[in-house]
């Protein structure tokens, strides 16, 4: 009868305890209840800010495609872009009218398949006549490629400090890079038993051979160089390589000679048509 | 017994467990009987019985309560902190697409679209120094044409869209950009010359508007006896910052001598090498070794 009793008790306090339970939660629940609403009549009476979410979003996919153009129009993306400003201005009186300013400037994309690193400074000196803006630091980092080519070139541009040289050298390499590879997968097409890419389409050699003449075989070498003003300008070499009786029987020193005559060749016919005849000159009988 | 009392009030579930309350007070009275103590043993559990479905009851009213506020505030609120979110990261992603764009102008090229095309800027630079920028209004329809533009009327802009813009717009773009590089970095070398070193040109430096014909005299020591020389600096490929044709005579005397020879040939090759202000630069530097060699 006792444990009966003990549990009336524990019942009875449960209970009160329950009640009250039920009590607090219902006011709890009112008062988030009511800020949601006051947070909801908030947001629609500000109209404005409604519509300026609507803006926002158009305004947002404006520039997307306007981004998205400009990358297509340079061949350049950019993806990341961060600046920080210092303000170095002297604040002595003296020096009170000449306004100088610390840019540091982070930025990384890439043009085609070679991807940049940039981090850069530019010091911007104003004073009543003029201003002035001088990088006064250059830093390149680009992820290792099989353009050796560009190591040198990018040394350069940062001991010069000249960004958009960077640049403009980068997209005509490219663009050579992108020609020598066509070109190359061209000539391969339309002659794939007597031209060999030994190291790929993209890389800078083409070798020809014939199948009616063993032995012979005739390398070009095309490079793409920059120049120390940063122009880009494609380099062909012609390697000829012929059996040693062959080149006792050369006495017109046609081997010999033939790297000096491909180049005028070149200056003659331009690269795609020299090429085109230095291959059919090998392989006139595989072909006819 | 204060539920007692306070079920009275309530009625109900309690007003029976008060009623029972009193059978309990009733039956301990006559705690001597044992069919009486039975009863109440009964009456108790009976009372428990009742008591358990109450707070089973009130148990799950609690739960219930407990759930909806749960639910209110997952449903709403959470919804409204992502709207919120979500404008914050459009508007952060448009802060960030707008810097992008704007950095576009240290590539050489940036941009605007126009309701008939696009707005072309072209930044120049020589080295590290920024420069001037020149605009080229595109529109894009075929044929692409230009609208508008601010490229000096001596770069031969009509030569290189006849030959690219129809073909490769980027190209074209680029190869103006060449121009105007070239263009901008031998502008800023006279004038640099003009501005830093005056006092080593006799006379006044003549050049054309393209920039790519350059004369002046000057002499090595502004402060020396020396007879001047005569620089002509001649950029025969436009898209250069460097001459392609120099010649540096030297006024005054018909026959030089071996020394002056030897100087005035160091000059050609140091101009055809090296920016026009940086072989100036040399020359002064050179000027100060000379003067302290006098002091000491």
């Amino acid at each position: 009868m006792d444990t009966q009793r003990a549990e009336v008790r524990a019942l009875e306090a449960e209970i009160a305890a329950l009640r009250r339970a039920c009590e607090e939660p219902r006011a709890a629940g009112e008062d988030t209840w009511r800020a949601q609403k006051s947070l909801r009549e908030m947001y629609q009476s500000d109209s404005e800010g409604w519509a300026s979410s609507k803006d926002l979003r158009s305004h947002l996919g404006h520039l997307e495609s306007e981004l998205l153009f400009l990358s297509t129009l340079t061949g350049i993306s950019v993806r990341n872009y961060s600046m920080k400003t210092e303000d170095l201005t002297n604040t002595e009186k003296k020096e009170k009218s000449i306004m100088k300013v610390l840019q540091r400037h982070r930025l990384s994309g890439n043009c085609h398949m070679i991807t940049f690193q940039l981090e850069f400074q530019i010091l911007e000196i104003q004073n009543k006549e003029s201003l002035s803006s001088v990088i006064t630091d250059l830093n390149i980092i680009m992820e290792p490629t099989e353009y050796s080519e560009l190591s040198e070139f990018v040394s350069r541009a940062e001991e010069r400090r000249d960004l958009l040289m960077f640049f403009r050298s980068l997209h005509f390499f490219v663009e050579w890079c992108e020609y020598r590879k066509r070109t190359f997968e061209h000539f391969k097409e339309k002659y794939p038993a007597a031209v060999h890419l030994p190291e790929g389409a993209a890389s800078s050699c083409m070798v020809v051979r014939s199948a009616c003449q063993p032995g012979f075989e005739l390398v070009i070498i095309w490079r793409v160089q920059i120049d120390e003003e940063g122009r880009v300008l494609p380099k062909l070499d012609l390697l000829p390589k012929a059996p040693q009786q062959a080149l006792e029987l050369d006495r017109n020193r046609v081997l010999e000679t033939a790297p000096l005559s491909f180049r005028a060749l070149l200056g003659a016919l331009g690269i795609e048509a020299a090429l085109e005849s230095l291959i059919k000159s090998l392989c006139t009988a595989d072909y006819d | 017994m204060e539920w007692a009392n306070d079920g009275k009030s309530k009625g109900g579930v309690l007003a029976h467990l008060e009623r029972l309350e009193i059978q309990v007070n009733r039956s301990r009275k006559n705690l001597e009987d044992p069919q009486r103590a039975q009863a109440v043993e009964s009456a108790l559990g009976t009372k428990i019985h009742k008591l358990r479905c109450l707070r089973d009851e009130l148990r799950a009213e609690v739960k219930q309560r407990q759930a909806r506020v749960k639910a209110s505030t997952v449903n709403v609120e959470p919804d409204q902190t992502l709207e919120i979110s979500e404008q914050e990261v459009a508007e952060r992603r448009k802060e960030n697409v707008k810097a992008i764009l704007q950095a576009y102008r240290f590539t050489g090229l940036s941009g605007k679209l126009t309701s008939r095309g696009v707005c072309v800027c072209i930044s120049t630079a020589f080295e590290g120094n920024l420069l001037d920028s020149y605009f080229i209004d595109l529109v894009i329809q075929k044929p692409l044409r230009i609208h508008h533009h601010s490229i000096p009327v001596f770069i031969p802009l009509e030569e290189i869209s006849v030959k690219h813009l129809q073909t490769n717009i980027q190209h074209f773009l680029f190869c103006l950009c060449e121009y105007l590089n070239a263009y901008a970095g031998r502008k800023y070398q006279a004038d640099r010359l003009q501005s830093d070193f005056a006092a080593f040109l006799a006379g006044p430096l003549r050049r054309n508007s393209l920039c790519n014909l350059l004369s002046f005299t000057y002499k090595v020591e502004p402060r020396g006896q020396s007879f001047p020389f005569c620089a002509r600096l001649l950029y025969k490929d436009l898209t250069t910052a460097l001459p392609t044709d120099v010649t540096v005579t030297y006024q005054g005397m018909d026959a030089l001598s071996p020394a002056w020879e030897e100087q005035r040939a160091s000059h050609e090759n140091l101009f055809f090498s090296k920016p026009l202000h940086q072989v100036f630069t040399s020359f002064a530097r050179k000027g100060e070794k000379l003067d302290m060699s006098l002091v000491s």
